[in-house]
């Protein structure tokens, strides 16, 4: 999939949202995405999704199946989850969607009405449906938000085995949920400009036969810093939630 | 495609909008049907049936759009495998619904409305006139709906304001510029209904061709 000097704007004389953007995706790629709020990230996935035609550029190749979850799920429908679900499931020409209740711990709501989902609840909802029909090009908007912990662990895995089957993966995420994979790409947008930093990714860590886990004590000023330097040496190092200390 | 129509006469039902048209609909068969009209009259019956539900279609029509979240129109977009096939599944289920409300018209304008059962020729000419009823229906609320109005207000006046302009027009000499529901009814009570039924269902489709094309442009212009 190629994006070659994508531009947008929403009506003629507003600013570019995204300007000029050049990008190549491959089979088994995952793409982190990330910017400031407002810099154009939800503009990019829809661009990518198809549901927005570049003012300028083109994009070609997308897949033919894609999957969107999107940060917030339109939990304002008459349907239960399971109906909701089985709908998707005969727009998609018969996909199962009962694995991924079951993988995404959704398996206690699937009676409950849309409009009575919590956030996190709706959230898993849109990540079901995204799924269900083995996306060649999977698009997330912070799939992380929300989420309890044991549905936050299994995503990166549901990423990798998108990718893993040749899919694309691209997610848009301030949380840096997906930081551990290996190959994870970089983008950033700011400014209207999309970026791939040059050295985005840290190297890819050998796995030794054992992982442990260790605390340190770091003045919270100097945190960034350290946690920058630690990813640079390839350690997959984050901050644990204020709640968690 | 046919799945997303299904989901959204889905939503439609259970979303009890359904009912608001439904009683509309009904209100307005009643009104309409309250005295049978004259032996001789079944072509104006049916063709003012026809002609007055128009504004109770292009409700439902619109009402039946605008049950998605916008978001859900994104996902289903998506799921089906493009903006278009999103887009005439919506007209599907919207064609689907005038459909079925027409045809309660016609049966009322029928079984309440009439005194004597019309020629074939007339219940034909009045079997079509309620299709294009609906399909006029379905293009205005189509062009009257969240994603091409966003003011709930805009909408709703435009719809009114569009079906009135409809008729001032039909009522000129231009009445070819749109759908000529006065035509209808004035060739309906000289007895030419059936001869110019042609002229003036070409006419109508050219029209409703135009609105679907110009609504589909609007959705997919981005």
């Amino acid at each position: 999939m190629r994006l070659s000097k994508v531009s947008f704007r929403y009506r003629r004389r507003d600013p570019f949202v995204i300007q000029g953007a050049d990008a190549e995706l491959a089979p088994g790629d995952i793409v982190e995405l990330t910017g400031v709020n407002g810099a154009g990230k939800s503009t990019l996935l829809r661009l990518l999704a198809g549901l927005t035609r570049p003012t300028k550029g083109t994009i070609g190749g997308r897949p033919a199946v894609v999957g969107f979850a999107p940060d917030r799920f339109p939990t304002g429908q008459p349907f239960t989850v399971a109906a909701y679900l089985r709908h998707v499931s005969r727009m998609r020409g018969g996909a199962r969607w009962e694995p991924w209740a079951e993988r995404l711990h959704m398996e206690h709501l699937l009676a409950t009405p849309l409009g009575e989902l919590s956030k996190g609840g709706g959230h898993k909802v849109g990540l079901a449906q995204a799924l269900m029909a083995d996306p060649g090009l999977l698009i997330m908007d912070e799939p992380f938000a929300g989420l309890d912990a044991a549905t936050r662990a299994v995503l990166p895995d549901l990423a990798t085995e998108v990718a893993g089957r040749g899919g694309i993966v691209v997610v848009s995420d301030h949380q840096g949920g997906l930081r551990a994979l290996p190959a994870l790409r970089h983008w950033t947008v700011a400014d209207g400009g999309l970026d791939e930093p040059s050295s985005p990714a840290p190297p890819p860590v050998p796995v030794p036969d054992e992982l442990v886990t260790v605390t340190v004590q770091v003045p919270a000023g100097e945190l960034p810093r350290f946690l920058a330097r630690m990813r640079g040496e390839g350690y997959p190092a984050r901050e644990i939630e204020e709640s968690a200390r | 495609m046919t799945a997303l129509t299904v989901f959204r006469l889905a939503a439609y039902v259970r979303s009890h909008r359904v009912f608001q048209s439904l009683l509309l609909a009904l209100a307005l068969l009643a009104v309409l049907h309250s005295s049978r009209a004259p032996r001789g009259e079944e072509a104006g019956v049916l063709a003012d049936a026809a002609v007055l539900i128009v504004p109770v279609l292009a409700w439902s029509a619109r009402s039946l759009l605008d049950t998605e979240p916008d978001r859900q129109r994104e996902l289903s977009a998506v799921t089906v495998g493009g903006r278009g096939r999103e887009l005439v599944a919506g007209l599907v289920a919207a064609l689907v619904t005038c459909g079925a409300l027409a045809a309660v018209g016609l049966a009322a304008a029928l079984l309440l409305g009439t005194s004597a059962r019309p020629s074939p020729g007339v219940l034909a000419t009045g079997v079509a006139m309620h299709g294009l009823a609906a399909l006029t229906g379905t293009a205005l609320g189509a062009l009257t709906s969240r994603a091409v109005v966003r003011s709930p207000a805009l909408s709703i006046m435009g719809l009114v304001l569009g079906f009135l302009l409809m008729l001032l027009i039909s009522a000129s000499p231009a009445y070819w510029l749109t759908v000529p529901l006065v035509v209808w009814m004035r060739a309906a009570n000289d007895g030419d209904l059936v001869a110019r039924f042609p002229e003036l269902a070409a006419v109508s489709l050219a029209w409703c061709v135009l609105a679907l094309t110009l609504y589909a442009w609007r959705r997919l212009r981005h």
